[in-house]
This record gives structure tokens, C-alpha cells and sequence, in this order.
């Protein structure tokens, strides 16, 4: 079936004795410690080193969802970490397809656009923060001079939760529509010209070819898109962490997982190394991420097939 | 530079053609225009404000800067603990970028190829990794039960997998003609050099790509070393900029030259390696 050529006998382990170290790493590192973030959820361990861990069965799960006010703050995050999916998905989903669509055209300068919409990416969630915070300066920096010449203000990251909380959108937006951009940009090329040629002769105007011909054919990115926006929104949390810090009315999930197991608040609220608390949520996360997940990738799968069959 | 030439080409383009005026393209330049300034204004800010004085900043923050004030500069990178903090991060970008390439190339190659049984399922197994739940808390409990916890060694090892990038060499390894291994094979070439000299130069754009794609998300990371890092001295440049800002929070001229200082090595590395970063990117998306 698939001929060696480097040898039989000793020789023919070589490939095998190469790639166990991979494959060692990759299971020390990342699927064993993935697949016990289960077991750890059911114990009530610490960080700290050499402490017992005890099995509490699930009362992590239970204290997490039905105990008291820390319980109801914790379904309040988990609906935060939701309006957060929602908003940056469907912004960010649509701002990408407008931007790929208006360089994809032949136009002068399309690559300095593109590059430039796409920096913010590789910059990462400490350099966004901070550009940020800075160009919200409140004190009279740009955001705010701009809002007061439309005669309002905001005190952006300072703010109400709720504000601060929609300023994290949109630099969570501002970070990443590259990334979409991207995806989007790949998937219209592989358009064929003559079907937009074909559209124009039989006289369509711009909007019925985006409608009858792009949007079509540009499924597969679509589903793409949709897919990375909601699993990877529903699990980004470092710009709370760089913008805001862990403030109250603000945190989604992901954040308190890590403030949970690692009691690194810069508020007051600390519990300090719950991690076997801090493993139920980033179980109940996953669920989260795994259902919204699998429901989209349902109906975009149904809809692929009913549009290009 | 280039801005300047497109703000003006629309009437130009517009009118050269059919020498009346494109609509269309005088409205996808707008728009463009329009996100060019929310995407460049606050990289634009940033440059003023690390060259503006203090009490400059304090009086009119958004004035265009009078004086290039390059003290700024040498403050943040006197204060700012720079130089520790940047070589730290050099230090675990590239040994961990080589240990896992050097690996990864031994999981792809035979796996393309098949020369391991079961191939599929063994690259599946590494597809799964981005659908299981997130293994912070017992990578945690590892490193800590191997006595890794705040060591350099303990926290490259953290960053010596990656499942997306396997995905990408593989299928780049595919489009390798097979007769090469035959006849190096017959030419009595081993099959652990093979790898190391013949396929290594010959996978090199998809070794860039994903080379590219590891050592950015190693240099950005945050979470981790906040997690894993306790002493000052091992901290990497993402989180030492957290302690400069918990400093320096409201001195924005200085703080802003320091943000500088990290940004420009990475522009341009974005510059000259954007390509890489593109196809990694997009190829990572498809496949993942």
C-alpha cells in the first residue's frame, strides 16, 4: 500500500522513534490536562502544592449554578459572555464582509488598506489594550473630543459596567475583523470572474450580483467565519483583563475561570486558587461553547447543502 | 505613504475611464477612508503622544506634538526593565518555536506519507485538541507537581505544541513528490536525514508559515505567564508591560513610548512576513 523505502527491520522504527516525542508533548501539554479539566472538577483542589485534593462529586456545579449571590453573579457572567458572543459575532461578521468586498475591487491602494486592517491581529491583546486606553483617553484625548463635537461624552473603561463593557466590544472588533477580513477576502477570489461578467451582461446591477452571485458563493467562508467569531468570542477575555481589570458587572466566563483558579483580581472580589471550582466552570464554558457551536455548524451545514446542493 | 496617493486617485480613476463620475468607487473609498482613520487613529495617537512632554499631554492631549522629545523613549526603556524583559521573551519565542518545528516536521512527515500505521487517526487525535475543553487548571497542577512552576524551562514547555500547525504541514508535505524519498533511499540516505535535509528546505514556506504563527502567539501571550511567572526576573515583555502600566499608568507620554518601543520590532516583522502570516492564518481557519 504505501512503500518504505528507508529500510525493513531496525530501520523501519525510525519513523515511529521520531515521532513519539510529538506526540509525548502533545499529550502532556495539551489532551491529557484537556481531558482531566473534567476529573478536576469533580475535586476540590488548590493551587497550592501538596494540599490533598478530595472528591466533592458535583458540588462545584452545584455551587456555581444554584448557590446563593456568588451563583447568581456567575449566571449574570455566563449571560454577559452571550450579549459579548452576539455583538462582536454579528459586528464583526458583517464589518469583515463589507471591508473584503470594498478591497476586493480593483481599485488603487486595496493593500495598504488591507495591511493595515489586518496589523491590529498580530499585535496582540496587550498592545490593543493599551493603544486603546489611550486613544479613550477621557481626559480630552481623541475618542472623547470626538464625542464632545457631537455634543455627548462617555467616561469609556471608567464608566458604568455597561459602557465600559460596550467599549471592550469594540475593541474586540477593532482587534480582530482582520482575521475575518482575511477569510473573506480567500473566499471571494475563488469566485470565478465570468459568473460576475455573465451577472452584468444579463445587466444585474451591484446589489442583485452581491446578492444572486457573492453571497452564494461565498458560503463556505461564511460558515467559516461564523463558526471561528462565536467559538473564539465566547472564549476571549485577555482585553477585560488589560482594559478593565476584574470589575464587577463586566467579567464573562473565561475571565472568571482564570480569577477563580488563579485568584489574580485586581478588585476586591478574590477567591484565591479555587481550582477545582474554577475547572466546573471552565467545564460548564466548554458545554456552552460545544451546543452554540454545534448548532451553528447544523444549520450552516443545512443551509450549505440547500444552496449549493 | 500610500494614503496619499489613494485619497486622491478616486476622482482620478472616476474620471479617466468614462469620463464621468464612478459613484461606486468615490462610496468604497469613503467607506474605506472612513475605517483607515479608526484603524490608523489610534496607532497615530500613540506616535504623538510619545513624543509630547508631559505637562504638554496634561495641557491639550490630542495636539500634534511641537518637539520630537525623545526622552521619553529613553525613559520607558531605562524604567521599563526593557532589555530583561525583551530578551526573555526572544529566549522563549525562539526555543520554543525551533523544539516544536524540529517535532512537528517528525509528527507531519510520516503522517503525509503514511509511513506510520494508522496516520488518519493519529492526525485526528491532534484536530481534537481544539474541540476539547480548555486544559489550564491541570496544566497548571502538571507543572506545578513537576516542580515547574515560576521556571523558565517549565514555561517554553508549555509552548511546545500546537495541533493547527501539524494540520498545515501536513498537507503541504502531500504535495512533496514521493519519488524523492525513493531515490534518496536508494542512494543509502537515512530516513532521519532525509527528513532533516531534504524535506526540511523543501517544506520551507509552510515551515515560515507556521514558524510565524507559533512565535506570535508566544509573544503575545499574556494569560500564561501571569499564571506560571512570578519573579521578575523571568517575566516576558507582554506582562512587564502590565507592571509599567500599573506604574506608569498615568504618565501616557512615557507609557506610550514604551508601547512604541514593543510595537515597531513587530510591524515590521508584520511587514516583512505578512504573506506568512496570511496563508497561516487562512489555512489554519479552513482546515481547524
Amino acid at each position: 500500500m504505501n512503500g518504505y523505502y528507508f529500510g525493513q527491520g531496525r530501520a523501519r522504527w525510525s519513523p515511529y522513534l521520531l515521532l513519539i516525542p510529538g506526540i509525548l508533548i502533545y499529550f502532556l501539554i495539551a489532551m491529557g490536562p484537556s481531558l482531566a479539566t473534567t476529573i478536576y472538577s469533580f475535586t476540590n483542589a488548590t493551587g497550592i502544592r501538596g494540599a490533598p485534593i478530595q472528591w466533592v462529586g458535583l458540588d462545584n456545579y452545584r455551587e456555581f449554578l444554584f448557590m446563593g449571590q456568588a451563583s447568581l453573579d456567575n449566571i449574570a457572567a455566563l449571560g454577559r459572555t452571550l450579549v459579548f458572543c452576539f455583538f462582536v459575532t454579528t459586528i464583526q461578521f458583517s464589518l469583515g464582509l463589507l471591508v473584503a468586498t470594498l478591497v476586493n475591487q480593483r481599485l488603487k491602494g486595496t493593500n495598504f488598506f488591507r495591511t493595515l486592517f489586518f496589523m491590529p491581529v498580530i499585535l496582540g491583546a496587550v498592545i490593543q489594550g493599551l493603544i486603546w486606553s489611550l486613544f479613550l483617553y477621557p481626559l480630552g484625548g481623541p475618542m472623547a473630543k470626538i464625542l464632545e463635537f457631537f455634543g455627548t461624552s462617555s467616561e469609556f473603561f471608567g464608566g458604568q459596567p455597561s459602557e465600559a463593557f460596550a467599549w471592550v466590544i469594540a475593541v474586540q472588533i477593532w482587534a480582530n475583523m482582520g482575521t475575518t477580513m482575511i477569510i473573506f477576502i480567500s473566499g471571494l477570489q475563488t469566485i470565478p470572474s465570468d459568473m460576475y461578467e455573465a451577472a452584468k451582461i444579463d445587466g444585474a446591477s451591484s446589489w442583485q450580483v452581491f446578492k444572486n452571485v457573492t453571497w452564494p458563493l461565498l458560503t463556505p467562508s461564511v460558515n467559516t467565519n461564523l463558526l471561528l467569531n462565536i467559538i473564539g468570542s465566547l472564549q476571549a477575555w485577555q482585553l477585560f483583563l488589560v482594559l478593565l481589570g476584574y470589575r464587577n458587572g463586566t467579567q464573562v466566563l473565561g475571565y472568571l475561570i482564570y480569577a477563580t483558579g488563579f485568584g489574580q483580581t485586581s478588585g476586591s472580589v478574590t477567591s484565591s486558587f479555587r481550582q477545582g471550582y474554577a475547572a466546573a466552570a471552565s467545564i460548564i464554558l466548554f458545554l456552552l461553547v460545544l451546543v452554540l457551536g454545534l448548532t451553528a455548524q447544523t444549520l450552516l451545514a443545512r443551509r450549505e447543502k440547500r444552496i449549493l446542493g | 505613504m500610500s494614503t496619499l496617493t489613494t485619497t486622491k486617485s478616486p476622482a482620478i480613476i472616476g474620471g479617466t475611464k468614462h469620463n464621468k463620475v464612478n459613484w461606486a468607487k468615490i462610496l468604497s473609498y469613503a467607506v474605506l477612508i472612513i475605517f483607515a482613520i479608526i484603524y490608523a487613529g489610534p496607532l497615530l495617537m500613540l506616535v504623538n503622544t510619545a513624543f509630547k512632554t508631559l505637562p504638554s499631554f496634561m495641557k491639550d492631549a490630542v495636539s500634534i506634538t511641537d518637539s520630537l522629545n525623545f526622552k521619553n523613549f529613553v525613559d520607558a526603556w531605562n524604567k521599563a526593565n526593557f532589555p530583561r524583559y525583551l530578551t526573555n521573551t526572544l529566549i522563549y519565542t525562539v526555543s520554543a518555536t525551533l523544539v516544536y518545528l524540529l517535532t512537528a516536521v517528525f509528527v507531519a512527515f510520516p503522517i503525509a506519507r503514511g509511513y506510520v500505521k494508522h496516520a488518519n487517526w493519529i492526525l485526528t487525535m491532534f484536530v481534537i485538541a481544539l474541540f476539547l475543553p480548555p486544559a489550564l487548571i491541570p496544566q497548571f497542577q502538571l507543572m506545578l507537581g513537576l516542580g515547574l512552576y515560576n521556571n523558565p524551562v517549565g514555561y517554553i514547555m508549555l509552548f511546545l505544541t500546537n495541533p493547527i500547525g501539524i494540520v498545515i504541514l501536513v498537507n503541504y508535505i502531500k504535495s512533496v513528490p514521493k519519488e524523492l524519498d525513493e531515490a534518496a533511499a536508494l542512494d543509502g540516505c537515512s530516513y532521519f536525514r532525509f527528513v532533516l535535509s531534504v524535506v526540511f528546505p523543501l517544506i520551507q514556506p509552510a515551515i515560515a508559515t507556521v514558524a510565524v504563527l507559533h512565535a506570535i502567539g508566544i509573544w503575545n501571550e499574556l494569560i500564561l505567564p501571569t499564571i506560571y511567572l512570578t519573579s521578575q526576573e523571568y517575566y516576558p515583555i507582554t506582562r512587564g508591560m502590565i507592571v509599567f502600566q500599573g506604574v506608569y499608568g498615568s504618565n501616557w507620554p512615557t507609557l506610550a513610548a514604551a508601547v512604541l518601543i514593543m510595537v515597531l520590532p513587530m510591524l515590521l516583522f508584520f511587514l516583512l512576513l505578512q504573506r506568512y502570516i496570511i496563508s497561516g492564518l487562512t489555512q489554519g481557519a479552513v482546515k481547524g
